[in-house]
């Protein structure tokens, strides 16, 4: 039924309700009621960040938490919470970059 | 200590895309804002901070990116401030 299992470099799943129950989990999210809570959490703190700048806005779609070497991204669709973990490239800090360019 | 916080956030405001930046105190209160941004999301974008640093309280602060199709809210915390970053491909808003 899922597709989840798909996704490239995913590393751990949650689905879980608007409030935050889980419906299924699997990889390193497996039973991860705890962050399960959290992101219901944030969900709803993310409702209405700024109406100044984006004014008539509908809200947000996509939530991406990017730490070094991993992302966590949670999404909206029929009612359920996806969260994925995906494994990332760890990414140099601009300064570096920019050194490395004029070099 | 006021002059240092106004240009880096008007720098920022200056680069490609940004249309308004806040940056706020541990406790939600507002340090600074530059373009189109309110005063009052200070507190909103350190209740987010907070809420993520429960995730993996053990690692480094993360960079959260809120987005939808044509904006794009960038939060991350440092050590005693949290900073957001307001962006649009959609000009007109």
């Amino acid at each position: 039924m899922l597709s989840v299992d798909r996704i490239p470099d995913q590393v751990g799943y949650l689905v879980m309700t608007e409030d935050g129950a889980v419906v299924s989990s699997g990889g390193e999210l497996e039973n991860g009621e705890r962050i399960a809570n959290v992101v219901a959490g944030l969900i709803s703190l993310c409702d209405k960040v700024d109406s100044t700048a984006f004014p008539g806005d509908k809200g947000f779609k996509k939530i991406t938490v990017n730490y070094e070497d991993h992302a966590y991204v949670i999404c909206l669709s029929n009612k359920k919470v996806y969260v994925v973990k995906r494994k990332t490239s760890p990414q140099p800090p601009m300064e570096t970059d920019l050194s490395s360019n004029i070099s | 200590m006021e002059k240092s916080i106004e240009r880096c956030l008007s720098e920022t405001c200056s680069m490609d895309g940004v249309i308004g930046s806040v940056l706020a105190d541990q406790q939600g209160l507002c340090l600074g804002v530059k373009g189109k941004a309110s005063i009052s999301s200070s507190g909103v974008i350190t209740a987010i901070a907070d809420q993520v640093a429960k995730l993996e309280p053990a690692s480094k602060n993360p960079i959260i990116v809120l987005e939808n199709d044509t904006n794009q809210c960038l939060i991350q915390r440092a050590d005693r401030a949290t900073v957001a970053i307001f962006k649009t491909s959609n000009p007109v808003n």
